[in-house]
Formats: C-alpha cells, structure tokens, sequence
C-alpha cells in the first residue's frame, strides 16, 4: 500500500512522464509531490495506479476511498457530504463511473416515458433544429451511453452521479433540478444476481449514509403478464388486459366489459368471421376500396385485417368467468410482507399453471436472498399492484421511503426494464436493471432524523 | 381605485364576431389615441381598460393572473393550462367563435370507429412497429388530458406547424387532433372523426382570475358591464313566443320544458293569461306546432335583444370568486 505522493510520482514514470500523462508542466508535478494531488487529478491518478497495479492508501486521497471518485471533470470538493457517503457505498469495484449525456433527443425520451410526462420536461429545439431535452433522468442517458459505446447485448455495470431536471408544480417545495445517484445493469441475462447486488447496494448505502427508519415495497409486474398469459381467454382480450393494467379504473371497466356477452356495432367484424387469412385480407381491401398496389394511411392491410379476425374471435368466445375475473382480482389484491405474499399467491395460484409455479419460486428465491444478507423485511410490504401507476418496470420493483419525510415520496427505487433498450434503439432486445438515489430528498432525510 | 384590465382578441375572425357583439350589445369600443393603438375603453363605462392581445396571449395573460378579465375560446383556455396555472374562471358563454376539437383517424381504418378502437389499436400499433401511435395537433395539453382519461396511452404528439388534417397523408402521422366548425376540411382529407371523437365543444367565453390583483377594483362598473354581456348572450339564440292560456292542460309546463326546453317568463300560468315562453331559437317551430297540435293559438314569436335576469349568474360567480380569493 503506497501512502506517499513522492513514490507514486515515481512509480508512474516519474516528474516528466507523469507531466505528460496528465497534461500539465512539469513544475505542476513537482507542486504536487510537495502539495499532494489536487482533487480535480485523483480519479486520473487511482486509474493510472489502477491500470499499472500500484495499490493506493485512501491517505493520498485525503481518506476518500477511490471508487467514489466522480469523473475529472467535476472535482470532489461540490458534493455534498451525504452524497460522498452515499457514493462510497454504492458503487462498488464491478460498477464503471460513466458521465452519461445531458442533453437528449426529447423523441427518444418522450417514446419511452409515454406523453403524460411531456410537461414535466424541458423541450428545446436547437439551431440544427432537432429537439433535445435535458436529461430527466440518469437511466436513458446511460443506455444512450451503453449503445454509443459499441455494445449490443454484453453486460455492462455502470453507475452514475449527476444533476437531472423534471419541472415541478410551482407549488410543490420540489427542486426542478436535483441530483441522482445510481446503478445500472445492462445486458447478459437477466439473473436475479445483479438485482439482488443493486438492491442490497441501493439499502446498504442508504443505510450507511446514516438513515435510522428506512420503508421497503416491492412487487414483481412480470407475474401479472404471465398470469394473463396462462389463463384460457381469447388473446385479445390478454393484450387488452395488459394494456389497461396500467389505469385501474380503466381496468376494472375492462373486466366488467369482458364479463357480459359481446356485441359490435362494426358489421365488418360478423362479415370477416368465416374467411381465412388471406380472404380476409382480400374482403378488408375491397371494403376500404384499396386497389392491388395500394395501402392504408398509417397502417397495413394485415394490421387491420388481424385485428378484425381478432375481434370476430370474440364473437364465439363465453364471457369471461366470474372465477377467473375473481382471480384476477384476489391476486392483484394481494399486499403483504413478502413471506406473507408468498403463501397467498401461492395458495390462490395454485393448479394453474406450472409456469406460475416457478415464477413464485424464483420471487422467493430473491426475497430469501435478500433476507440472508441481513435485511429485515418483516416489515416491508410486497404488492402485486406496485408499480402499475407507472408503465416502466417489467419486472422486479422496489422503492425507500421514510416515514419523517412522507410516506408516498420515494428516496430511491429501482427495478427491472427489459423493454428500456427496445425504446431507445429498436432493433435490440436488451435486458436491463437499475436503481436511482433522489439525494436532495436522502440530505433532508438525514437532517430531520437528527432534529427529531 | 386603480382601473381593472379586460383583454380582447386584436384580429383574425374572433376580433370581428367580438366586435360584431359588443354592438349588439350596444357597448361601443374606442381605442385610446387612434385607431392603431393596442389599448382602448368602452364609452360610457368607466374603470375598464382594455389590452387588445391575440386570443392565445388573453388566454397565457388569464392563467399567469396578470389581466383581470379577457375575451378567449375555451380551446386555448384548455390547452395553456398546465400545473403551473393560476384558476380562471368562466363568467359566461358569448355563442360565437363555436368549434369542436376532435380526434379524426383516416378512413381507411375500418376497424376503427370509436375511442376503445383507437386505444386497442394504439397498444397494438405500438407491438407492430416498435414505436408509438403519432398524433399530430396544435393541442398537445387537451389531447393529452383526454386521452389519459380515456385510458390511451400507446401514442405520441407531433408538432402541427400548419394543416394539420395533412399530416396523415403526408406520412408525418398516423391520427390527427384538429379543431373543426363543420369537420369538412377533416373529411376532405380522408379523414373520419370517431363517434365519441369530440374531445372539447369550444366557444368564446369572458373568463376572469380570482386573485389578489382584483384588490382595490372598483366593482361597480364590472357589474353593469357584466349584465349587459350576459344579458345580450343569454338573448343570442332565444326567442319569445307568446300565446293565450285559453284552457288547462296537465303538466304542460313540465312538457314544455322536456320537450323544448322552453320555460314560462313567469311562474305557473292562469286561465285567461297571455303567456310567454323563452324558447331556444332552433325549437320555435316544434314548440309553436306543438301548441297549435293542443289547441292554443294563434302562436305570435319574436327576438329579444337582451334578457336581464334578476340575478346575473355571471356577475354572482365573478364576486363569489374574489370574495373567496
């Protein structure tokens, strides 16, 4: 362990070498042997001593461990005493710092987060005329980051520090720019590995950050689509399910909507019942008075015809039972600490379906994982509802709130979006996890359990 | 007392249809020091300036709480209302400038006739192509309000610089969302609007702000101003029709207002009467045949100027309001 600043010049090459290395004078380097490194070089250095193998006590660097070492560009001395804790904690060696992009391409974001966030977001054109946005948060920059360095599936653990900037209710004492730390995890498989290390990294380094009471949730959406995929219904009637998850009160019409006989107003649909495929699809020209060449605005003659058949399907199909629109119901009711909720899905799931089974088992897998590195969760809730106000996670969930701030705000959380890359870059089906640190809220945190 | 700040369209065809209106209610406009200036008063009542701004500024100037009163359509009071929004109110109804914004699809989308369709076939265009539904429009606040409510959530807004019912074809969207009087120019595109595609019945309206600046304003004037307008656009559209209560006949009041909405000028009639109903002006014929079919008549008609109600419902909503700010 090298504790001097002498013998590290030294072991890098010497004054000139590392004058070069660094791109300063030479008289720089011989302040630094009297002075110490200054902050704005320490992450240069802790890579430069990386690469070469030369381990370094903590002491060169002021006693701050080197892996919290933002990038050069932004010197250690701006943050904030809880966000240098926080960083300490939460990345680990396996987590490359990145310094993804600020600025966006405002469509990318807008296809991934959906409109309702558009007036949260400052949109801008710039003098090429293409519309950008500031970063809103720190996870599609990082996959942004990701794909323009050449990766197309490889895992990659990355993590970040940074500002973000979501406009805020006038009224609301929320800052329109906050800083956000985090975790990401693109590509590989899908293993419950990296979501239990960012889990468990995400609460340690809260935890370590010095917060006493700290609120877990959690759910899994993944079982919500694969329930809907099992159950014997007609397949439009899984994708309607699926998409109006995400609006309760639109899904409870939906259920009741499914459970009477159904009747269309569009005589096409009885008329398109009969035919095959490709009849149809002769029968859906000839109604839009398409000629051979020719095709719908907007849309193909497949997409049209597809769903017309899918419609006519509905026609022949029994109402949905009251069993199994109860089932859907007891299960998205179900809310729990997760042992709890473990033992109700699988007692109402149960002769389903194998594949539920399994699904359940790997859902205990991770709680049991979780539990076993000392974290309680007899308190935590696990819901089978939780992030469906969202649209965002496709999987494993969680969020940390705190009972001294409010118990709707969230201080961190993260899950699973395995459809994140598909939106950013579309051809590629990327699995992906993550979780996000909300450091202005953690500060405040900290500040009221000390006055309390 | 300082003066309170009433702002009116300053062109376009929303500047004519108001100032047609004010004439008719036999307000007369001047514009301080000449006919250019963008500032101005109404004769004869004092302590009202008024700001000449484009609809779209009154309705920005309305929501920051900067002007008192302004003259604007509900569309763009709808659309520039985000979070940050002061609350304005609407004091009443002024029956020009109507439009509705709607949600038009092309025709060739057979399979699509209402707002369900549309939200299955956005989740569904959204699988197919990897990317959301575009929907063009210059109503970005009210297309995204309506569609959440609507549980559509698979769709992107593009900016519409210019016509926007050209988007579809040109290829720069799939669906539209477009303000029409008579949704021709939407079908001479080959565009259909859905049955329940209506997402906001627009008008011109006077709209007001409830908020500290109404501190030390002179009410006086705002009443009497207030009572004309509402007076004259509560007449817009009405017709009086008068007939001799020869004879009883049960619950002809409560058929009357049912059937027609027409209501008695005064409470339950008497035999021997004459009688008058104020009638909206598209059911004068039925309701005159209707009363000549029962046995009354002759049926005499004719079209008020103004109708002032004992209580202003305007005036009462204006002082509620900053009573209550």
């Amino acid at each position: 362990m090298i504790n001097e600043t002498n013998k590290i010049i030294d072991l890098l090459g010497g004054t000139s070498i590392l004058a070069k290395l660094l791109g300063v004078n030479l008289s720089a380097v011989s302040n630094y042997r009297k002075k110490g490194f200054p902050a704005r070089l320490h992450y240069k250095i802790a890579s430069l001593c990386n690469e070469r193998g030369i381990s370094i006590d903590e002491k060169i660097f002021g006693g701050i461990s080197r892996n919290i070492l933002p990038m050069d560009s932004r010197p250690i001395e701006i943050l904030s005493e809880v966000s240098i804790d926080i960083m300490e904690n939460l990345v680990g060696k396996e987590f490359e710092l990145i310094d993804p992009p600020i600025l966006v391409s405002a469509d990318k974001v807008l296809d991934r987060l959906g409109e309702n966030i558009a007036d949260r977001l400052y949109i801008f054109s710039d003098p090429a005329g293409t519309r950008l946005c500031l970063r809103p948060d720190l996870t599609i920059p990082t996959c942004i980051h990701y794909l323009n360095s050449g990766f197309t599936g490889e895992k990659k653990n990355y993590a970040y520090h940074g500002k973000v900037f979501q406009f805020q209710n006038p009224s609301s004492d929320e800052p329109n720019e906050f800083s956000q730390a985090g975790l990401e995890s693109i590509g590989g498989d899908s293993s419950l590995d990296s979501e239990v290390e960012i889990f468990y990294r995400t609460y340690d380094s809260l935890k370590k950050a010095g917060i006493k009471t700290l609120n877990i949730s959690m759910g899994d959406i993944s079982l919500f689509s694969l329930l809907i995929d099992v159950l014997d219904i007609p397949i439009i009637w899984k994708d309607q399910l699926k998409t109006k998850f995400w609006n309760d009160k639109n899904f409870k019409l939906l259920l009741d909507e499914l459970s009477i006989k159904k009747k269309f107003d569009n005589k096409l649909i009885y008329k398109i019942s009969d035919l095959d495929q490709e009849m149809a699809e002769v029968f859906v020209r000839d109604a839009i008075g398409l000629s051979e060449n020719q095709s719908p605005v907007g849309r193909t003659v497949r997409e049209i015809t597809e769903r017309l058949m899918k419609k006519s399907q509905e026609l022949n199909t029994k109402p949905l039972s009251k069993n199994t629109s109860d089932l859907i119901r007891n299960f998205l009711s179900i809310s729990d600490s997760p042992k709890e909720a473990i033992k109700k899905l699988k007692s109402i799931l149960k002769n389903v379906d194998s594949k539920l089974d399994i699904k359940i088992e790997i859902i205990n897998e991770r709680i049991d994982r979780i539990m076993n590195l000392n974290i309680d969760l007899k308190d935590s809730i696990f819901s089978l509802e939780k992030g469906r106000t969202v649209e965002y996670y496709t999987g494993f969930l969680f969020d940390f709130n705190c009972p001294i701030l409010s118990n709707s705000i969230n201080i961190a959380g993260g899950g699973r979006y395995d459809d994140l890359m598909k939106s950013v870059s579309s051809d590629l089906d990327i699995p992906a996890f993550g979780a996000a640190l909300n450091l202005e809220r953690i500060e405040k945190v900290i500040a009221k359990e000390k006055l309390s | 007392m300082s003066s309170l700040l009433l702002a009116l369209p300053s062109k376009g065809r929303l500047h004519d249809q108001m100032n047609k209106f004010f004439e008719s209610s036999g307000l007369k406009l001047s514009r301080s020091g000449g006919k250019r200036t963008y500032s101005g008063f109404i004769e004869g009542i004092e302590k009202i300036e008024i700001l000449y701004l484009s609809a779209s500024e009154i309705s920005g100037e309305l929501l920051k709480g900067n002007i008192h009163m302004g003259i604007t359509g509900i569309d763009l009071i709808e659309e520039s209302r985000t979070s940050a929004s002061k609350e304005v109110i609407m004091l009443s109804k002024l029956g020009f400038g109507k439009a509705n914004v709607v949600i038009a699809v092309p025709n060739s989308w057979i399979d699509v006739e209402n707002i369900k369709d549309l939200s299955e076939v956005a989740s569904e265009f959204r699988s197919y192509n990897n990317r959301r539904m575009r929907v063009a429009t210059k109503f970005k606040n009210i297309t995204r309000n309506f569609f959440l409510n609507n549980g559509i959530s698979n769709y992107r807004l593009v900016d519409s610089a210019g016509a926007t019912e050209g988007s579809p074809a040109a290829g720069t969207s799939e669906i539209i969302v477009d303000i029409t009087e008579t949704g021709q120019t939407i079908e001479a595109n080959n565009l259909k609007i859905l049955n329940d595609g209506v997402m906001l019945e627009s008008q011109s309206c006077i709209f007001s702000t409830p908020s500290d600046i109404w501190d030390g304003i002179d009410l006086g004037p705002v009443e009497k101003f207030l009572r004309i307008i509402s007076a004259r656009s509560e007449a817009i559209n009405k017709a009086e029709l008068f007939f001799d209560y020869t004879y009883d006949i049960n619950d002809l009041e409560v058929n009357l207002f049912r059937k027609f909405n027409a209501n008695f000028s005064k409470g339950s009639p008497e035999l021997g009467e004459a009688i008058t109903l104020i009638v909206p002006m598209s059911n004068v014929t039925s309701c005159s045949l209707y009363l000549t079919s029962l046995g009354y008549g002759p049926i005499r008609t004719s079209q008020p100027n103004f109708i002032y109600n004992k209580e202003s419902i305007s005036w009462n909503i204006l002082k509620q309001s900053i009573e209550k700010a």
